[in-house]
């Protein structure tokens, strides 16, 4: 029998039964839809938090600290005593292929804007250096002083205008009282002090994490050590001028050794790998869900293909006794499920591009992940995510929902096929 | 030497077994038979039920092996035939049910062309011949109906056009009548005769109703699996 002729036989015996075969293949489309959703989303969320990772962290600069890859997300302190010191710059700035660093202390305090109070995370830092560190570190309004006093501060844009929406908190010029509890020489002391807003950077957008940031709160270095009593810092970022894997390798190890295997040095792209890694688990598991429906899907398949098989047992027996070959009467049965599952394939398909493209629209207007969000500070906005649909991820979904439908139906279609002639023409 | 001789044999069955397991009771369904059939002859096989009429059938239109004895069909021993060739044998008989077997989603044009389909005849050519053969039966303006729009004579004249489009070298009839009235069973049978008569189609017809038998030029009476009788019809 010629394979067209088979289509059309299996097709005629499809179409007979609509309204089953319909939700049969409902099925296979929930599974295939749900997958391509679930998958452009993820993919689309993976291309969003790498750009912002690299716009905010810029793959030329390592992270020294004494807390490992917390201090990123401006944690500080490990377990050990150790701290790093102001002056630790100095030992870092001797080794080959650094070309610069900076000594960040980090502090949780209240700001208090004229009312508004507000938790923030403070860093005391080298403005220039800083400046010429990151190319984000730019004054939207007022400029950043080359010579700072001990008053200047300097705003993130989202600390100005929490809400993006034009409430404006802060602007320049205004005065900012620092609020903060903690410990000085193991006794615990409440202090403020009152500085004045000089700069407010320009939006950065992203996560926040590591580097300038739109929820960052910017004193100087020096003011910090003073009013904190204290020269420990959280973090040395150290800007290098090597992309040679091995020389960066050295350079790690040479840091690490020179403060005794205390610190630990953390290399952007390697967080960057890390985040992708925690996606990629994040993907499959996500497709494994998807893939239990569609498994689900097949065992319904397999399920009407047997109720076909019982009610065709005559017609089997007919065609046969007519000299069909098994092979063909395994093609017919074989290609009805092929048909579904194409069919379940390609309205999945289209369902999951619009199911994707729904749940990225939604998380939008959200302006926030939930969780996530707060991770990073209740400030950050939700950057949007454009579900990444490309040819291989719809064709391996196609794919995906055929073979499971053709092998859910090889059972049945064996059977079918294996039926005696001289059994399946008595079959009442 | 007498006349059989002379004309091709199309069917050679020589000391025939058949024996069934129903469940765990072996049931010998035939005993020992022999015949042979040459072309162009008109058979008829009658016998009450459990005679072995049915599993004889089976054994002569290659559905079934048997279980000792020789069987050839054109001059193939059926008895060493894998599936497959055991299939492609049967492109070359022609069956016509007692119940039509027809395939109820196909209209009649549909069932007469997939004997020719399932040899890989070209859809064009299939057609052509289907409509031709539709037209032989009288059924050339019916062609387009589905079985359950036609009557049982016509479901039976479709069944016959499928039975012939192959051009098989025999075609064997299962109580042909036995789910018609009277008066289109004789139709039916009219027009087997007819094919035999004139077109020289090698028939062969199980009945248990001796009218229908008595239409045969040679008849056959199977008891308890043997052969009781094998005679020349003189009346037919």
């Amino acid at each position: 029998m010629r394979s067209g002729d088979v289509l059309r036989f299996s097709f005629s015996a499809i179409r007979l039964r609509k309204m089953r075969a319909g939700l049969t293949t409902l099925g296979v489309a929930i599974g295939i839809a749900a997958i391509v959703a679930l998958l452009s989303f993820t993919g689309g969320l993976q291309v969003t938090m790498t750009q912002q990772f690299e716009e905010s962290l810029g793959t030329d600069t390592l992270t020294v600290s004494t807390g490992g890859i917390l201090a990123l997300f401006g944690g500080g302190g490990g377990d050990s005593d150790f701290a790093l010191l102001v002056n630790d710059t100095y030992t870092i700035n001797s080794i080959e292929h650094v070309d610069s660093s900076v000594a960040t202390m980090t502090k949780t305090i209240s700001a208090n804007f004229s009312g508004d109070e507000f938790p923030l995370s403070l860093s005391g830092i080298n403005y220039t250096a800083y400046t010429s560190m990151y190319s984000t570190f730019v004054a939207g309004n007022g400029t950043i002083p080359a010579s700072p006093a001990d008053t200047d501060v300097i705003i993130g844009s989202s600390v100005a205008d929490p809400w993006q929406n034009g409430t404006i908190v802060a602007r320049v010029g205004d005065e900012v009282t620092i609020i903060w509890t903690g410990r000085v020489n193991g006794t615990i002391v409440m202090t403020n002090y009152t500085g004045t807003v000089v700069a407010i950077l320009e939006k950065i957008g992203g996560f926040g994490i590591s580097g300038p940031s739109d929820i960052g709160f910017y004193v100087p270095l020096e003011w910090a050590i003073e009013f904190f009593e204290t020269e420990e810092i959280s973090s040395i970022v150290v800007k290098i001028d090597t992309d040679v894997e091995d020389e960066i390798d050295t350079l790690i190890q040479e840091i690490e050794d020179a403060f005794e295997g205390l610190v630990s040095v953390t290399q952007p792209a390697a967080l960057l790998g890390m985040m992708e890694e925690i996606l990629g688990i994040l993907n499959v598991f996500l497709a494994g869900i998807a893939g239990i429906s569609l498994i689900v899907a097949g065992i319904g398949i397999m399920n009407i293909m047997i109720v076909s098989l019982i009610e065709r047992t005559r017609e089997i027996g007919i065609l046969k006794g007519m000299g069909m070959h098994s092979r063909t009467i395994l093609g017919i049965f074989l290609s009805e499920a092929m048909m579904v599952g194409l069919l379940g394939g390609v309205f999945g398909i289209v369902a999951g591009i619009l199911i994707g493209n729904l749940i990225a629209g939604g998380m939008a207007n959200m302006g926030g992940m939930g969780g996530f969000g707060e991770a990073f500070g209740s400030f950050s906005g939700m950057p949007e995510i454009i579900p990444v649909i490309t040819l291989e991820l719809l064709s391996s979904a196609l794919v995906f929902g055929v073979l499971v439908a053709v092998i859910f139906g090889l059972y049945p279609a064996r059977r079918a096929s294996k039926l005696k002639p001289v059994d399946a023409l008595r079959y009442e | 030497m007498n006349e059989e001789d002379f004309l091709p044999k199309v069917i050679e069955i020589r000391n025939l077994t058949k024996t069934y397991m129903m469940g765990q009771v072996p049931v010998e369904a035939l005993r020992g038979v022999s015949l042979s059939v040459q072309k162009g002859e008109f058979i008829a096989v009658l016998g009450p039920s459990g005679s072995g009429k049915s599993t004889l059938l089976n054994m002569i239109g290659a559905l079934d092996r048997p279980t000792s004895g020789t069987i050839l069909i054109n001059k193939v021993d059926v008895s060493t035939l894998g599936d497959n060739q055991l299939a492609d044998l049967r492109q070359n008989v022609g069956f016509v049910y007692q119940t039509f077997n027809l395939i109820s989603r196909l209209n009649a044009i549909g069932n007469v062309e997939l004997p020719l389909s399932i040899v890989g005849i070209p859809k064009k050519e299939r057609r052509f011949k289907a409509e031709v053969m539709l037209k032989i039966v009288g059924l050339g303006d019916r062609m387009h109906h589905k079985p359950s729009e036609l009557s049982g004579g016509e479901r039976q004249r479709v069944a016959v056009a499928r039975a012939l489009i192959n051009n098989p070298s025999f075609i064997i009839m299962d109580e042909p009548t036995g789910n018609l009235d009277t008066k289109t069973g004789l139709e039916i049978m009219e027009f087997a005769k007819k094919l035999n008569r004139e077109h020289g189609i090698t028939l062969i017809i199980v009945t248990h109703d001796p009218e229908i038998g008595n239409q045969a030029r040679r008849i056959i009476h199977l008891r308890d699996g043997l052969i009781e009788s094998d005679e020349v019809n003189i009346d037919a």
